[in-house]
């Protein structure tokens, strides 16, 4: 017991020195160099002391000393602004609980009694109230980084006090006892910040984010042990908890409050009457977590996949129904009325099955705020994180392949985009970047656009690079966007130091695969000093793709609606052929290469004169195409199906769908028939649009 | 077409020769003329033909895609894998296999029946003389006076036969959701 007490209070081996150094920051006089140059060497040797074990410490000390070294006093500028800066980073080295050292990994707390969950309790409660926490968690953390925004906003204040006590009045019902005395401690300090007591500082939204971890990794405990493990108490529970209830404690103007609060931490830490003083209070309030439930039905996701794929089936059989000779000739008109009745209803079925896997992307967009806040404090960057269109709906299955890319793309703009508050303001830039990400829908896509203000992609140093690897011999005739697209190479990086966030060459090979797989794409426009922008655009959803059937001789495909920008059939004149580049066709004009589909596939029996077959203007920018074919039969919704299962990667094909006689047709990848064709008639030479 | 029931077989007692392939049930099939075994846990179910989607750009013997019950499967066609000549009479059936959860068909003329085959009857493949690539085989059966080449199938399918060279092939779990 009292080993655990002791560990518990010594929050790091560094702290005592850090504390002296807090002090003496706090007294600096701003235009004192030498004085500002010792605390400066104090923080370097803090940093790379031994004792300092955490990583995430020693970079936090190291951005305090740099930030004091930035100061540029030959120009006369004094260090009000770099004290500022290092002192923020050291109070965050400060708020770090002891603990979390140990990478988060979890220890057992031997002193306490509790390392099971209450006996009594039911597994199905505490599985929906760990479900239901997460959420109210999630909110929490939302409202939280609106408030850095606008501190006075009295509503998103009132969402983390609403969620801290909801999770410590269920955790109280339910018998688990270190939920609810820490958020307990959190509602405490959220509350004083609601009646103003207390302003809300960065140290204090620090402290609110930390706590909604904390909260986290013990319903993450609660939810090991529901399989048999262990109640394990997260580690830096204690120093947190302590923490908190001095925070509350020391801002003193509420005497009745921080009285109760410090009473309530004093029994915590007390051996013999453990964590009641916390639930106490709270038993009566249970009801208010049940509130706002019955809107929505928590389905399991398996199950909704399932049911979404049934009614693909039964689109596909209703449309086998219908297009069944025996109805269509049938003098039964009868017979057929219904059969098309039944078909609006499948339909309608299908549309709102659909829309039940959509869901906004404000979830990966809040997950990408938390992520910019905290890589901003450990790269002692500043970055205002602006978001629009978070509401903007994705198909379910998708969420999880974006957040990925999402999260590279903004380390790299944190890390390696935006500059150094000193550097930005040297080159006349405000010293916050601003990192802006987007979403809205266009021509049935979602658009996801991440921008920056930083220096920029280095054209030079990613061709250097590249020839470095051995990926391009030169940048000859390479546009900037064929240069900036190298970065997407897997073990590409041009970062020059090493550093805790990115920088060791896997991430935007990760970008380019996970949009790949969601058939999507990804540009880069980048310009020096000014920023870059990434813009990824993504189907709606994988599941259904509208399509045209065409036909080439006798085979059938489907081409997505979406690439199909118009069709025609051509007239003599409008064709040519240009030496050295092929077949082309002149529409409005603009010259455009045929792509034979029957010639790449391999097809007998196709149409080959243009002028008795039909071309369709395909593709984007100079990636523009007119693909041949026989006709057009038929436009159709389809069921995307993965082909990759058997065969692997097929060219030029994005899947399989079943058409309505039940015989399978293939999707055509646009952009990959139209690569396959440039490469087909002068193989190795690479087309320069 | 279903497989008629096993023909009741005098199961050897003397021990396996060391090295001959194991024993087991086996459905047998015929193509171009010979009779052929595959283990019958691989086979997920036989069905009659049907028209089948054909792909580009993958090898030759791929003939194709089906739809068996709202999914795609590959076809397999085992004569021209096998480089034998086309078909002069009608194929009848395709064997639906399932390997490592992938399930493919292969194209047959005539499906024949399920067979033990004691472990004593294989005999290892002789290095010439069959008319299918030696690498294909499992062994060869000598049962009841007839012969029957049993196909190694997982050999016969492999990925890196079937998908086409340059890609990689997805796990299973990825086409699951992204279909």
């Amino acid at each position: 017991m009292s080993s655990s007490a002791s560990r518990d209070q010594r929050p790091s081996p560094a702290s005592p020195d850090l504390n002296e150094i807090a002090a003496l920051l706090v007294q600096l006089e701003p235009t004192d160099r030498a004085d500002v140059e010792r605390v400066r060497g104090m923080l370097a040797a803090l940093a790379t002391d031994p004792a300092t074990e955490d990583l995430d410490t020693c970079a936090l000390l190291s951005s305090a000393a740099r930030a004091l070294g930035n100061v540029e006093w030959e120009s006369g500028a004094d260090a009000t602004a770099a004290i500022a800066s290092a002192s923020r980073l050291l109070e965050h080295v400060m708020v770090r609980p002891a603990a979390t050292t140990a990478a988060g990994t979890m220890r057992a707390d031997e002193a306490d009694g509790s390392d099971a969950l209450p006996a009594d309790s039911d597994p199905d409660l505490l599985q929906d109230f760990v479900a239901e926490s997460r959420e109210f968690l999630v909110a929490a953390e939302a409202a939280l980084l609106e408030l850095e925004n606008a501190p006075n906003d009295s509503e998103a204040i009132n969402t983390v006090f609403r969620a801290f006590h909801t999770v410590k009045g269920t955790a109280a019902f339910l018998g688990l006892e270190r939920i609810s005395a820490f958020a307990h401690q959190a509602e405490s300090l959220l509350d004083r910040v609601r009646t103003q007591e207390i302003a809300y500082t960065s140290r204090c939204a620090d402290l609110a984010l930390r706590s909604a971890d904390m909260i986290g990794e013990l319903l993450s405990a609660v939810e090991a042990a529901l399989g048999g493990e262990r109640l394990v108490t997260p580690v830096g529970y204690q120093a947190l908890l302590d923490y908190l209830s001095s925070e509350i404690d020391t801002t003193d103007d509420a005497p009745e409050a921080s009285a109760s609060e410090l009473a309530a931490a004093f029994e915590l830490d007390a051996p013999a009457a453990p964590r009641r003083a916390g639930t106490a209070p709270s038993t009566g309030d249970t009801p208010a977590a049940h509130r706002g439930a019955e809107s929505s039905v928590r389905v399991r996701t398996d199950r909704l996949d399932r049911l979404i794929d049934l009614v693909g089936e039964m689109v596909i059989a209703q449309s086998m129904i219908s297009g069944d000779q025996t109805l269509t000739g049938t003098p039964h008109s009868d017979v057929a009325r219904k059969v098309a009745h039944a078909g609006k209803i499948v339909r309608e079925l299908q549309e709102l099955s659909m829309s039940m896997r959509m869901v906004p992307l404000k979830p990966s967009f809040q997950k990408v705020a938390r992520l910019v806040r905290d890589l901003a404090y450990k790269g002692g960057k500043l970055v205002e994180f602006v978001t629009e269109g978070e509401e903007t709906e994705i198909d379910r299955n998708m969420v999880d392949y974006i957040s990925d890319p999402l999260v590279h793309m903004v380390r790299n703009a944190v890390d390696h985009g935006i500059e150094f508050p000193s550097a930005r303001t040297a080159k006349g830039k405000p010293a916050a970047g601003t990192i802006h990400l987007s979403a809205y829908h266009a021509s049935g896509n979602v658009v996801v656009e991440l921008r920056d203000d930083g220096r920029g992609l280095d054209r030079e140093r990613i061709v250097q690079k590249a020839i470095a690897r051995g990926l391009i011999e030169s940048d000859r005739g390479m546009t900037d966007s064929d240069v900036f697209d190298l970065i997407f190479a897997p073990g590409f990086s041009t970062a020059e130091q090493v550093t805790d966030v990115s920088g060791r060459g896997v991430g935007m090979d990760v970008v380019r695969q996970n949009i790949d797989a969601l058939r999507g794409h990804v540009e880069i426009a980048s310009e020096p000093d000014r920023g870059c922008l990434f813009t990824i655009r993504l189907p709606l959803t994988l599941a259904i793709t509208d399509g045209m059937l065409v036909r080439v001789g006798a085979e059938r495909y489907i081409v997505p609606t979406i690439n199909i920008h118009l069709s025609f059939r051509p007239e003599r004149s409008m064709l040519s052929t240009i030496a050295g580049r092929g077949e082309m066709v002149l529409l409005r004009g603009e010259l455009m290469p045929i792509v034979r589909v029957h010639q790449i596939f391999g097809i007998p029996g196709a149409v080959e004169d243009p002028e008795r077959a039909l071309l369709m203007i395909v593709g984007d920018g100079d990636r523009r195409a007119a693909v041949l074919v026989d006709e057009l039969v038929a436009q159709h919704q389809v069921v995307t199906k993965s082909l990759r299962a058997g065969l692997g990667k097929v060219p030029a094909v994005s899947g399989g769908a079943i058409l309505g006689d039940g015989r399978v047709g293939l999707i055509l990848d646009v952009p990959e028939l139209i690569a396959l064709a440039r490469q087909a008639p002068e193989s190795g030479q690479r087309s320069v649009a | 077409m279903p497989a008629r029931p096993a023909a009741p077989d005098a199961v050897a007692t003397e021990p396996a020769t060391p090295g001959a392939a194991r024993g087991g049930k086996f459905l047998s099939f015929f193509l171009a003329g010979e009779e052929y075994g595959l283990e019958i846990l691989k086979v997920h179910e036989i069905i009659g033909m049907m028209p089948v989607t054909w792909v580009p750009r993958t090898p030759e013997f791929v003939r194709g895609v089906i739809n068996l019950r709202g999914k795609i499967i590959p076809i397999v066609d085992l004569r021209r894998k096998f480089g034998m000549a086309q078909a002069d009479v009608p194929e009848t059936c395709m064997i639906v296999v399932q390997l490592e959860g992938v399930q493919m068909g292969i194209v047959v003329d005539r499906v024949s029946e399920v067979v033990t085959i004691p472990g004593a009857d294989v005999e290892p493949v002789p290095p010439f003389g069959a008319s299918v690539n030696t690498d294909f085989l499992l062994g060869i059966a000598k049962t009841n006076g007839c012969v029957r080449l049993l196909l190694d199938i997982e050999r016969v399918l492999s990925t890196e036969e079937v998908s086409s060279l340059s890609t990689v092939m997805s796990i299973a779990a990825e086409s699951e959701t992204t279909e």
